[in-house]
């Protein structure tokens, strides 16, 4: 999951254009969206598109993108599972 | 004189009800959705969504579906009167692209295929066909773009510039905006369900309505309604998302109920924006709250017709004279349980009553609020008296050439040397962190970077309340990007960032977010003239008294939608300018005295004459003309000027500024920051004067534009 976690975050860089941010900017457990990384609502939607292209696991609607998106642990655990879920 | 008054003499309208007042008519009464699935175009990876789609779009001319949506508004008005438009203000967000993203996709490249392309193009494709000669203005910010054209018709009434105003709105579906709107999961699947507890977003739709504007003191025959006001906000909150509170929108609200000289108390009816998406409603209904304690009857439309983006605000005026007119509030089709946590309960059905005055809100991406207000003729508060165009001192310039911001362009231009080029915006400093403008792509980059040049240049330092932005053809990267992925991925993704920094009005409305001005902000388009449109525009609506505003005019060339677009635009950059509206500072003065259509014609140069006092004026007021003479009508800007030159025997040099600035259409703006600084010099860089004394004499530069339009601008000496 860490390796995974590590790939996400360069992923999170390149699509948002975060130019001046290092990986280990990226808070793992702390709040991905409001915090000083100064991402919001579009950012997400950034993702979401990035998220179903690059690992075909769709997040459609608000209250999924909630909790999905409260931390970056949690994120990369739905998409590991609903990745899996999917290859099965 | 008595105060002039602007009442709606006529109405145009087709949407997904229908063609035609009766048919719209009709399906109010009925209050039942006209929402269908989307059909127009195949949708690659789901189920078609519900969309307002209008069917049997005749062919007119092989233009693109938005300008043939217009038309089928502006025909209607038409068959009913025997009046002229002696002007035309158009709203509207997508122009030529329904036709653009096919060529696109398809690989065409040559430029006669995108002549119908730009957003302003449908305005000048109507006054063409309209042989209207008078102003012509195509105001885009987004889903407020329809309402803003009537406010800036109610301007033009009022500041005597015109006595017949078609305005209106037009837009078309596209994929542009189907999957644009989509990405940002902003579309209810169950169609638009406005205030509804289950809704979940708006219906994209298409459309166009106008409505003919006279001027007159007491209502002419067949008057249905009475224009009585109007106002505009900016959130200066976020690119696409309203601010919570409703602030913004409640600012818009209150500035157009005090230009009207009415209270809340007074409205009979609340139109709202209403566009179902959950953020709005709510923003909405705080706002509404806000304003009236006991708010009236109140309903959108948008669960019946979807959400036609910059018609939609001139479609809903057409439903609010109509009401005003019939006696009808319409039902709020689509919600059938109302949202508690609004605090605002809906007509659910449509109800015949009196309606004397109705509020109509309007709000788009980058919190560009508008609102109407429509009454009964001579209901509402006295007329306000005729005034002049506002003239303007010039506090601060900036500009950005080919040779860098605006110190490095005058170290060139001083020395005689042209600057034309693309400006390498990574060189300009600025205190803005990085990560704040990592989704501002090259236009909206340039436009930001010359706001805060121009109000840092300001002495002493001025905040800017509201912004005006002309351009031609918008963000083309993010255009181009949104297209290119949504192409590369069989239309399966985009990028929503993308499609939210593609609006004409992002850049201004971004500027605004980091200048924290929540005035006016107008984003207009109208080819190599957007500037010019600008400065009228601001000209219109501001008056002495008025915080101070910005004036930009910009342009970003674009390795592959250049060529197509525009394919004699060699450079990039654009000018800005704060502004005060009060005039006769200390600075040179900036005064928009002239802007008319005129393509290729020189009929209109006597009128021009006139505006400027008469040749013994001219010659006595300017010490030079800068003249702009744009490459895709060279020609017939030679023809004009040679004209001009015989009839004002004008001696002092004439500069042909896009021999130094590049040609692209934001190259005005340069040119006008170069006038002004001349005036402010009080002399003509000597390689410019074409061997004639360089020296000005105390008097300013008239800046002249030619081409598809005439316009004249004067920069005037302390």
């Amino acid at each position: 999951m860490e390796g995974f976690i590590a790939e996400l975050k360069d992923k999170i860089i390149e699509t948002l254009g975060l130019t001046d941010v290092r990986p280990e900017d990226i808070p793992v457990d702390g709040q991905l969206i409001g915090s000083e990384l100064g991402l919001d609502s579009i950012d997400v939607l950034e993702l979401v598109m990035m998220i179903e292209k690059d690992y075909g696991v769709k997040i459609e609607n608000r209250e999924v993108g909630v909790k999905v998106f409260a931390s970056l642990r949690a994120l990369a655990a739905y998409i590991d599972a609903n990745r899996r879920e999917k290859d099965r | 004189m008595n105060g002039v008054r602007a009442f709606v003499c006529g109405t145009g309208i087709v949407s997904a009800a229908g063609e035609g007042v009766e048919a719209t008519w009709g399906a109010l009464r009925r209050g039942t959705s006209r929402l269908t699935p989307l059909a127009l175009f195949p949708a690659a990876h789901t189920p078609p969504l519900p969309v307002g789609e209008v069917r049997d779009v005749p062919e007119v001319d092989g233009l693109p579906r938005t300008h043939a949506l217009a038309w089928m508004a502006v025909r209607q008005v038409l068959a009913a009167t025997t009046l002229t438009p002696d002007a035309l203000v158009l709203g509207s967000t997508t122009g030529g692209m329904p036709t653009t993203e096919r060529l696109l996709e398809a690989g065409e490249r040559r430029p006669e295929a995108y002549r119908h392309h730009a957003v302003g193009s449908v305005a000048a494709w109507l006054a063409r066909r309209l042989s209207c000669r008078g102003p012509v203005i195509t105001v885009s910010t987004a889903c407020s773009s329809g309402t803003a054209a009537l406010k800036i018709a109610l301007e033009l009434i009022r500041c005597g510039q015109a006595r017949v105003v078609l305005a209106g709105g037009a837009d078309a579906l596209c994929r542009m905006t189907y999957y644009g709107f989509h990405a940002l999961q902003l579309i209810d699947p169950a169609g638009a369900r406005p205030l509804d507890r289950d809704r979940r977003g708006l219906s994209v739709a298409e459309g166009a309505a106008f409505v003919l504007l006279v001027a007159a003191e007491s209502p002419p025959v067949g008057a249905l309604a009475e224009l009585a006001g109007a106002g505009w906000s900016c959130d200066a909150y976020h690119p696409a998302a309203p601010r919570p509170d409703g602030t913004g929108a409640l600012a818009a609200m209150r500035a157009a109920l005090a230009d009207a000289g009415m209270t809340p108390a007074a409205l009979d009816y609340i139109n709202l924006h209403g566009t179902g998406t959950p953020d709005n409603d709510l923003a909405e209904a705080r706002a509404v709250r806000a304003l009236c304690g006991d708010p009236p009857p109140v309903s959108s439309v948008k669960g019946l017709f979807g959400h036609t983006l910059g018609a939609s605000g001139a479609i809903e005026a057409v439903v609010s004279a109509l009401g005003i007119h019939r006696g009808f509030i319409p039902g709020n089709c689509g919600c059938r349980i109302p949202d508690t946590a609004l605090g605002l309960l809906p007509e659910l059905a449509g109800q015949s009553r009196p309606v004397r005055s109705v509020l109509s809100n309007s709000f788009g991406f980058g919190g560009n609020n508008a609102s109407l207000v429509l009454t009964a003729p001579l209901s509402a508060g006295p007329a306000r008296p005729p005034r002049p165009l506002a003239r303007f001192s010039v506090l601060g310039t900036a500009c950005l050439t080919g040779a860098g911001p605006l110190e490095e362009t005058l170290a060139r231009y001083w020395r005689g040397e042209p600057f034309s080029g693309r400006p390498d915006l990574a060189a300009v400093r600025t205190e803005i962190p990085a990560g704040q403008i990592r989704r501002l792509k090259r236009l909206s980059r340039m436009v930001l970077l010359l706001a805060l040049a121009a109000r840092q240049a300001a002495r002493p330092p001025a905040a800017p309340g509201g912004i005006f932005f002309g351009t031609a053809w918008g963000s083309l990267t993010e255009t181009h990007d949104f297209l290119k992925k949504l192409f590369d991925s069989g239309e399966r993704f985009t990028s929503p960032t993308d499609f939210v920094g593609s609006v004409h009005n992002a850049p201004a409305s971004q500027a605004a977010i980091f200048l924290e001005a929540t005035g006016a902000n107008v984003t207009v388009s109208g080819g190599d003239h957007s500037f010019e449109q600008a400065l009228y525009t601001a000209g219109l609506v501001l008056r002495a008294g008025d915080p101070p505003a910005l004036v930009i005019g910009a342009e970003e060339d674009h390795d592959v939608l250049s060529p197509c677009f525009d394919a004699a635009a060699t450079a990039d950059g654009g000018g800005a300018f704060l502004l005060d509206p009060r005039g006769g500072g200390t600075g040179p003065d900036l005064v928009p005295v002239h802007f008319a259509f005129n393509p290729g014609g020189d009929d209109g140069l006597p009128a021009l004459i006139e505006s400027l006092g008469g040749a013994a004026r001219i010659a006595e007021r300017f010490g030079a003309v800068f003249v702009g003479l744009p490459a895709g009508d060279r020609s017939g800007g030679e023809a004009q000027l040679e004209r001009f030159r015989r009839e004002t025997a004008f001696s002092s040099p004439v500069v042909d500024t896009r021999r130094f600035t590049g040609e692209f259409a934001g190259a005005s703006a340069v040119a006008a920051v170069l006038a002004v600084e001349t005036v402010r010099r009080g002399a003509l860089p000597p390689a410019l004067a074409g061997g004639e004394d360089p020296r000005l004499g105390g008097r300013g530069i008239l800046l002249l534009g030619l081409g598809e339009f005439i316009t004249a601008i004067e920069v005037s000496a302390p």
